[in-house]
């Protein structure tokens, strides 16, 4: 294995190791509970991140994260399933309706696909809102079963309604997930997708199924987002459709603020981004009304500073140390 | 019977008439030249017959088989490669890159191909490169195949959008302006890659040029476009003495001169 390779294996190891001795070393319900959401948040992040390999971005990614919530918590309730069939289910779901729309959606680019997700992701959070029947609009849905017990292969039968259990679950399958977007990134597939980003005429020309390439890059991303949903939704145990909660526009724009200020150009640069602005934002909650500005000024000085993201420090660093000893 | 049929091949832009009622015969590994004034329909008929565009009307033959209706991806598994006249390049990637994405209809993009490392994965990729490698060595371009593919100079990105569209295997090469705002010596080079391609791999082009002493020589038949109909079509001899012909186009290049 080479420098760069080594250099990845032990900054991956070291950020699990961390997150699993995080809620043990502060064993605070309320950390935990912190840490929970950044992880469900890294997940959204890198997700989104796959619609920009085909070169487009989404502005209605919480819409997938809001159906599989939805989906994921009715079933729980209404049909009696266990989470370990709803999450996946939540996810297929989310990827499903993606899929449908993809192929509409993917016929226009740049700003007109970024207000279609737009207008749909609102459209689904006004379904939440008014379906009453179902969803229990403006009220919303409480008191829906959490994880629950479910039975691992080779660990037997676990109860995962503890915080910290909730989040070691949620940190095992957002790891999981992270590791198969990462893959497909670095597949052929992944490949085909950045050649469309590049040139999609000319791939085209070459053979390349564009429009088709573009809805599967849009359905995984949306079923990833879908698991990030359900994920979210048995650790709130509570869900409402109002426009500033979690499943409003903001959420959104706070997913591409991880983005740009990680850095959009690696995979680990936008889930850097979430766990970084994640914990600024928790740190900044004595003083909660000045929370969103606080984010948005970070993200103007990283983009006038370092407009690669937080993954650009290194190479900076490298540039500036010889000027500042000098 | 041509080896690429085009029947009354017409393509409105609004109410205006790009291309009308084009009919026009492509022989088997023959070299067609397409020329004509600006505007005066040539890229419109190669994107209709790329799949970029449809035809309001017409049809398009290839082989045999009707292909007027096929998007681009389809077009290119019958065998039907373009090269742009902008350079259209995969600019972030190396030149090596560039070419493997040619060989897309190639690659086998399965679940094991995306999650394990097996023998026959390294192996379909090794046997990729290797190909990719040979099609740069063919282009001239092998010593520069990991270079980014934004940094090479014009004339090597219009090699290297050639190299692109033979990995993906053609029976039938559009070539739009291949040697237009190259050096003299990189225009021979082309010219000459463009005779071997038929020589060695039996592919036949339709080429579109302005620089008319290149046309002129490398074509064996030329068909001429003025206000999107054909005006004349023949051997380049013909075209050259053609009195239409010079009205149109190359009256209008003498004035200039």
């Amino acid at each position: 294995m080479n420098r760069a390779g080594m250099v990845k294996v032990l900054v991956c190891t070291g950020a699990i190791v961390l997150a699993i001795a995080a809620p043990l070393v502060l064993s605070s319900t309320y950390w935990t509970s912190v840490f929970t959401s950044i992880v469900i948040n890294a997940l959204l992040v890198a997700s989104l991140r796959t619609i920009l390999t085909i070169g487009e971005f989404s502005l209605g990614h919480v819409g997938f994260m809001c159906l599989g919530a939805y989906t994921s918590a009715l079933l729980t309730m209404k049909a009696g399933l266990p989470f370990g069939v709803t999450l996946p289910l939540a996810g297929l779901l989310a990827g499903l309706v993606a899929f449908a729309l993809g192929y509409p959606f993917m016929r226009v680019k740049g700003i007109y696909f970024a207000i279609l997700t737009l207008v749909t992701s609102e459209s689904i959070r006004l379904l939440a809102f008014n379906w009453r029947s179902l969803t229990g609009g403006i009220d919303g849905l409480i008191g829906f079963p959490g994880a629950g017990v479910l039975s691992i292969p080779g660990l037997g039968q676990l109860d995962f309604d503890g915080f910290t259990e909730y989040y070691y679950l949620t940190l095992a399958v957002v790891c999981a997930s992270l590791f198969i977007l990462y893959r497909l990134e670095k597949s052929k597939l992944g490949f085909t997708w950045l050649a469309i980003r590049e040139a999609d005429k000319m791939a085209g020309a070459v053979g390349v199924n564009v429009l088709r390439y573009k809805v599967i890059a849009f359905s995984i991303a949306s079923f990833f987002a879908g698991i990030g949903g359900g994920l979210f939704a048995h650790f709130e145990r509570a869900l409402g459709p109002h426009a500033t909660a979690s499943f409003g526009v903001m959420t959104t724009i706070y997913l591409l603020i991880y983005m740009v200020v990680g850095g959009k150009a690696r995979f680990v640069g936008p889930i850097m981004g979430a766990v970084v602005l994640s914990l600024v934002y928790e740190f900044a909650r004595p003083v909660e009304e000045y929370q969103p500005m606080i984010i948005g000024v970070i993200a103007i000085m990283t983009v006038m500073i370092i407009p690669e993201g937080l993954i650009g420090i290194p190479e900076k660093v490298k540039r500036w140390r010889p000027k500042l000893l000098n | 019977m041509g080896y690429l049929e085009i029947r009354k091949l017409t393509r409105f832009f609004g109410g205006l008439a790009a291309v009308m009622e084009l009919d026009m015969d492509v022989g088997q590994r023959q070299l067609f030249g397409l020329i004509g004034p600006n505007g005066a329909g040539k890229s419109t008929v190669l994107n209709m017959i790329g799949g970029i565009l449809r035809p309001n009307r017409g049809q398009i033959i290839f082989d045999g088989a009707e292909v007027t209706k096929l998007p681009p991806h389809l077009k290119a598994q019958r065998g039907i490669a373009r090269v742009f006249q902008e350079n259209l390049l995969f600019s972030s990637f190396t030149v090596l890159e560039n070419v493997q994405v040619g060989y897309h209809l190639q690659t086998r993009i399965d679940l094991s191909s995306i999650f394990l490392e097996t023998r026959s994965n390294r192996i379909q990729e090794k046997e990729l490169e290797q190909k990719a490698m040979d099609i740069l060595e063919f282009v001239g371009l092998a010593q520069y195949s990991n270079e980014l593919a934004i940094n090479l100079p014009h004339g090597r990105q219009r090699l290297l959008a050639l190299a692109i569209a033979l990995a993906a295997q053609p029976q039938l090469l559009l070539l739009d302006e291949p040697v237009t705002g190259m050096a003299a010596e990189e225009v021979e080079t082309m010219l000459s890659m463009i005779r071997a391609l038929r020589e060695q791999k039996g592919i036949t082009c339709i080429i579109i040029e302005h620089n008319l002493k290149a046309v002129m020589g490398l074509c064996d038949r030329i068909a001429v476009l003025n206000f999107g109909r054909k005006i004349a079509e023949g051997p380049p001899e013909e075209i050259v003495e053609n009195p239409a012909v010079m009205e149109a186009y190359l009256g209008k290049e003498e004035d200039v001169t």
